[in-house]
């Protein structure tokens, strides 16, 4: 009993000395009403452990999901990055999310410059997490990966960033639902039991407009100095409600997440709530309850400001109620964005053309990277780039990687500066080619995706912008965050392209007309294999008399007689 | 059944076989089809209509739209607006209303440099608005389409259907079901609008280059898969029209037709087919006669390849579509309101939202002598390739004949001829071209061009010596054939009725020595002359309208009008790549032409004067 009770105690005084010592985890969410007719929400949960991550061997964690600890240590992970998009978000009303992230899933790592077989590992990877978040990663192999060498440099401490170690995927026709959320907020400490995550109730969050959970792993420094290394963790989930949908423009919590928050994660060192109250200048409207505190941001010469709440660890429900309904919004847009669509008609040849618009008074420098699959075969030939319909640009860089029938996908990476105040086009051609017939999905005629294009620049000022700062995790380090760029990394929308698709009706016919053809051949041949050919005279009688003759023999021959002409036939 | 058996053998006795009854095969072919065509109007010979496509499940939700006030209180503040604008849409308006519903709205600018005349310039613009789905990521769009019409337009108005457009929109953005994108399209200058629009859309020129500038848009919603253009002439409507023909004879798949249909008939709106709805008759002989003059109106327009409707020209882009008309005047009585209008609307978007993959499951090639029956591909290609093939009958047995008279043939000097006709024809098919290098009013110099060639064309045949016309007729007759399949496979209407007309004639016109049947043959083969028939249909039509004119005006009218027709063929296929003219300069009258030669043809021995 004594030993019990000894064994307790140092347990505990272990597992606390962890959590005070290592573990740290936050919750936060950020309600931002914006310009256009939507409130958008984002929950940021980060954990950051400070371990070694070259000596840790993750058998041992208290807030750090122990599953993706195992993953990275076996597969040698440096950094992972995954999300999980239902919907498009659109940059031009809505202005830049605080984690972009392409519809459909979207994964990308970098492994360590130690890793021997990264193809492996990576197919390793994308199998495990498969399984994990309950998604179709599984289907990422070398047919649908990229390297690229300038859109996804690492985000925390690494060794080296040689692009070799860096592996990119996409899977645009994946559609994300319940399925994916429930294992996503078993990741957290708290799971949905308690804290922002019982907010996430999936029957509310699947009807909205944008829904996207998102995962980015990576190193970081511990101390200001960077003597020593920490594993990062976060994790998010952004949500964008339509007030058509809702029919009101008055949101709480009742509204957007179906019930009220029940206390705090007390697991988290904090728990906080941010409602941005930026577009109150324009539509008025009043918080419920009122904010514990209003914190002032002035951020790339934008200045904000934002209601903040402390999670208590009873009930709480935030709410606004708008003044009046009569309030227009003008919407401006942000410095980038872009789309993506394709051109022509027909099944023999098409395009593609990415839009890019520079609203800014200043040229940008951007990198665009298209991953475009095999079965959508490029001419790099074909490349234009014109900007307001009749200047050319030349790309500083342009990196190329030619795809293969069913093993590697197109590879365009171009690196250009647009000029100000903009629009420029960027356009390749293609040809439409048959695919093997096992190779079409169920429902063949509904078409292939084409993943969106990723547009990465340094914005020089956070007009419209909420991502968070390289050097921080939560959404309070993003305040009176000002740095020399602000990293946008924007995704188009995704196409669907109808490629030639046969009847699948017709093997049933291919067999019914070769059963038929082979029954016609039959007859012949055996005739042929089979009996002698011997010539015969012509019966040059009339018909009449045939008739007769045929009459008489039937009835007065002899059947001897009978027989012997049929064998002469 | 011989597959394997030696060619040789009995080839004799079918060539014999060919040689001495050809001409009854040939008119015994052309009869057949003829009667096979038009007996399939008999309900007894076509099927009822069905669904292919299961993932439409028509007509399965409860309908709940109920904006019908606030569509009729759109009509009247449009009606107001439209006049402070004389020609152009109410843009402001319209803008302000799409965004007030929360659409993403834009206008689309796109100009029409004249095809016929170099120093006319058109300018026109959409307006359209585009309700993105919370389901999706814009990758999927339907399209509900207007035409929009000024007061003074000629047509009747349509602004009862942006006013039930607007309010769809506002019930559909309050949805969360939503799949596919919505694009509200209102356009500018009926037909035109509507290519710019689509051309934009899709980045391309279809008709000739720097004629229609189709400018930019600046929203776009994915790969679109059906579309619905709105034509309601009332805020009561007494039925509703589907008209489904398409640019150069292309028709909606069967099942996006079939839905609309049904979604009609479940909110009880009277909807017809060319006007007509079904009816019921105790004798056979008036129930075929009832459909098949159905069937023929509505070969008469799917013949000419221009689109009776905006829907038209969504087609070519691989995008199903028609359009609902709507009649003020009742059928059976009553009328329904804005109410029912729009629950049809949102029934077929609905249903149209459910498809996981693209029409594609129905019938592309069908004829309707009723909204509820169809003639398939099936059923209508062996008519259409019998009467063709009394051509190739014919051509068989004259090339069996010559290859037994055994004679030397000039083949070079044949082809040659045949080569030149159709280079003729080229260069009607380029005149237009030709007359805007050298800075003519096109629309004169075209038609007038036009006949002086085409008549210089008949003289050509008179410089023929030492010809051996038997080869060409083989030649001519293999062409027309060919080209008689081929136009029946794209567009059946246009088909069958040049298969009709020009078959007998074709096998009437023969070498003989026979100078009357010599003369009777040119006057019957200038008759089928496709500008000779394009005018005797011009002229009747002339005379039904204007009937208690006399003669002389009614001819001068119809003179008038065919020149109207052919620059309006040439200005169709510049702007939106119709091709009936291509088709008429480039086949039809070259091969009228090889014909033409063979009629000066002359039998040098008199010893065989018939076969």
């Amino acid at each position: 009993m004594r030993l019990i009770f000894v064994l307790y105690c140092f347990l505990h005084v272990k597992s606390s000395t962890f959590a005070i010592q290592e573990d740290t985890f936050t919750e936060e969410l950020l309600i931002k009403p914006l310009f256009s007719e939507q409130v958008y929400a984002h929950f940021q949960f980060a954990t950051t452990w400070n371990i070694d991550p070259k000596n840790e061997n993750y058998h041992h964690s208290h807030l750090f999901p122990r599953p993706i600890g195992e993953t990275i240590e076996r597969l040698n992970i440096q950094e992972l990055h995954i999300s999980l998009t239902g919907g498009l978000w659109r940059y031009e009303t809505w202005g830049y999310p605080v984690v972009d992230a392409a519809p459909g899933a979207e994964i990308w790592a970098w492994f360590k410059h130690n890793t021997d077989n990264v193809d492996t590992n990576w197919k390793l990877l994308s199998n495990s997490l498969s399984g994990l978040l309950c998604a179709s990663f599984n289907f990422v192999d070398g047919s649908n990966t990229v390297s690229p060498q300038f859109s996804f440099r690492p985000r925390g401490i690494v060794e080296s960033s040689n692009n070799t170690f860096l592996r990119y995927a996409s899977l645009p026709r994946e559609i994300v639902c319940t399925e994916n959320l429930t294992p996503f907020k078993k990741l957290l400490p708290c799971e949905s039991k308690s804290g922002l995550a019982s907010l996430l109730n999936s029957g509310y969050i699947h009807n909205t407009k944008y829904h996207s959970v998102s995962l980015h792993l990576r190193q970081i420094c511990a101390t200001e100095a960077c003597d020593k290394l920490a594993q990062e963790l976060q994790l998010s989930v952004s949500l964008v409600y339509d007030y058509a949908i809702m029919g009101t423009k008055n949101w709480s919590f009742k509204k957007l997440f179906g019930h009220g928050l029940n206390g705090n994660c007390p697991l988290a060192s904090r728990s906080n709530i941010f409602v941005d109250l930026s577009s109150k200048t324009s539509h008025d409207f009043e918080l419920t309850p009122e904010p514990d505190d209003v914190i002032y941001s002035i951020r790339g010469g934008q200045e904000q400001m934002f209601a903040k709440y402390d999670i208590p660890p009873y009930f709480l429900s935030v709410g606004a109620k708008y003044q009046n309904n009569l309030d227009f919004n003008v919407n401006i847009p942000p410095p980038l964005h872009a789309c993506q669509y394709l051109t022509g008609y027909g099944q023999e040849r098409g395009g593609i053309v990415t839009e890019i618009y520079n609203n800014h008074w200043k040229s940008l420098d951007i990198v665009l990277l298209q991953n475009i699959a095999w079965f959508v075969p490029v001419y790099l030939h074909t490349l234009k780039i014109v900007s307001n319909n009749n200047q050319v640009i030349e790309p500083s860089v342009l990196k190329y990687g030619p795809g293969k029938q069913r093993e590697k996908p197109y590879y365009l990476e171009v690196v250009l500066k647009l000029p100000p105040r903009s629009l420029t086009k960027i356009s390749i051609d293609f040809d439409y080619v048959f695919l093997k017939w096992q190779e079409y999905p169920p429902d063949a005629n509904h078409g292939f995706y084409i993943g969106s294009a990723i547009i990465s620049s340094y914005l020089p000022l956070a007009k419209n912008y909420t991502g968070l700062p390289q050097d921080a995790s939560t959404i309070t380090g993003s305040f009176n965050a000002s740095r020399v760029g602000y990293l946008v990394q924007i995704r188009t929308e995704n196409m669907v392209i109808t490629l030639p698709t046969p009847d699948f009706s017709m093997p049933y016919n291919v067999i019914c007309l070769a059963c038929t053809v082979v029954a016609l051949a039959f007859g012949p041949l055996h005739n042929i294999t089979t009996k002698r050919l011997i010539l015969k005279k012509k019966n040059r009688k009339k018909l009449l008399e045939r008739l007769k003759n045929k009459f008489v023999e039937k009835f007065f021959k002899k059947k001897e007689e009978k027989s012997e002409n049929d064998k002469n036939e | 059944m011989g597959l394997l058996t030696d060619p040789n053998g009995g080839q004799g006795k079918l060539t014999k076989l060919l040689l001495n009854y050809h001409g009854k095969l040939c008119k015994l072919s052309y009869l057949i089809g003829v009667i096979w065509f038009c007996s399939l109007a008999a309900p007894q010979f076509n099927s009822n209509t069905y669904f292919s496509e299961n993932a439409l499940l028509p007509g399965l939700v409860k309908s709940t739209f109920q904006q019908d006030r606030l569509a009729l209180q759109y009509f009247q503040e449009l009606k107001d607006e439209t006049q402070k604008y004389d020609s152009s849409l109410p843009y402001a308006w319209l803008l302000a209303k799409f965004r007030q519903i929360g659409l993403d709205a834009y206008t689309h600018n796109f100009t029409l440099h004249s095809p016929l005349n170099p120093n006319e310039t058109f300018y026109g613009k959409n307006v359209y608005g585009i309700l993105r789905a919370p389901r999706a990521s814009s990758t999927e769009a339907l399209v509900l389409s207007v035409p929009y019409r000024p007061p003074s337009s000629i047509h009747p108005t349509t602004l009862p259907s942006i006013a039930i457009q607007l309010a769809f929109a506002k019930f559909a953005v309050k949805e969360k079901y939503w799949a596919k994108d919505i694009i509200f399209l209102i356009t500018d200058h009926e037909q035109l609008g509507m290519q710019a629009w689509l051309e934009a859309y899709h980045g391309v020129s279809c008709g000739n280059k720097d004629v229609l500038n189709h400018g930019d848009l600046k929203g776009r919603a994915g790969a679109i898969q059906a579309a619905i253009n709105l034509e309601l002439h009332s805020v009561r409507i007494g039925y509703l029209d589907i008209k489904i023909e398409g640019l150069n004879g292309q028709l909606p798949n069967l099942d996006l037709f079939n839905l609309a249909g049904k979604i009609c008939i479940k909110e009880g709106v009277f909807y017809t087919f060319k006007s007509k709805s079904r009816a019921y008759f105790r004798d056979p002989y008036t129930e075929w006669l009832y459909y098949f003059k159905n069937l023929l109106a509505m070969m008469t327009t799917h013949a000419t390849g221009i689109p009776n409707g905006n829907h038209g020209l969504f087609l070519r882009f691989g995008i199903q579509a028609l359009t609902l008309e709507g009649f003020e005047q009742s059928k059976e009585g009553s009328r329904v309101g804005l109410l029912n209008i729009g629950r049809v609307i949102e029934g077929i978007f609905r249903s149209s939202n459910n498809l996981l993959e693209r029409f594609h499951q129905s019938f592309f090639f069908y004829l309707l002598p009723n909204y509820d029956r169809y003639i398939s591909i099936g059923l209508y290609m062996p008519a259409a390739c019998m009467i063709a093939a009394a051509l190739i009958i014919k051509a068989c047995a004259k090339w069996f004949k010559l290859q037994e008279e055994d004679i030397n043939v000039a083949y070079i000097k044949v082809i040659v001829v045949f080569v030149l006709m159709h280079f003729i024809g080229a260069f009607v098919n380029s005149l237009p071209q030709i007359a805007q290098l050298f800075n003519y009013d096109v629309s004169s110099a075209i038609f007038f061009g036009l006949i002086s060639v085409l008549i210089t064309s008949l003289l050509v045949p008179l410089v023929l010596k030492d010809f051996s016309f038997e080869v060409m007729l083989i030649f001519a007759l293999l062409e027309l054939g060919t080209t008689l399949i081929c136009l029946s496979m794209n567009n059946i209407s246009l088909g069958m009725f040049c298969s009709v007309i020009s078959v007998p004639m074709a096998l009437i016109i023969d070498i003989t020595s026979n100078k009357f049947f010599n003369y009777l043959q040119k006057l019957l083969w200038i008759l089928i002359h496709p500008f000779t028939i394009l005018f005797i249909v011009v002229t009747i039509n002339s005379w039904l309208l204007f009937n208690q004119e006399s003669i002389g005006e009614v001819l001068l009218r119809a003179i008038v009008a065919t020149q109207e027709a052919v620059i309006y063929s040439v200005a169709d296929s510049m702007i939106y790549g119709n091709w009936l003219y291509t088709v008429v300069t480039m086949v039809l009258i070259p091969n009228w032409l090889c014909f033409w030669c063979v009629t000066f043809g002359r039998i040098k021995s008199p010893k065989n004067k018939f076969d």
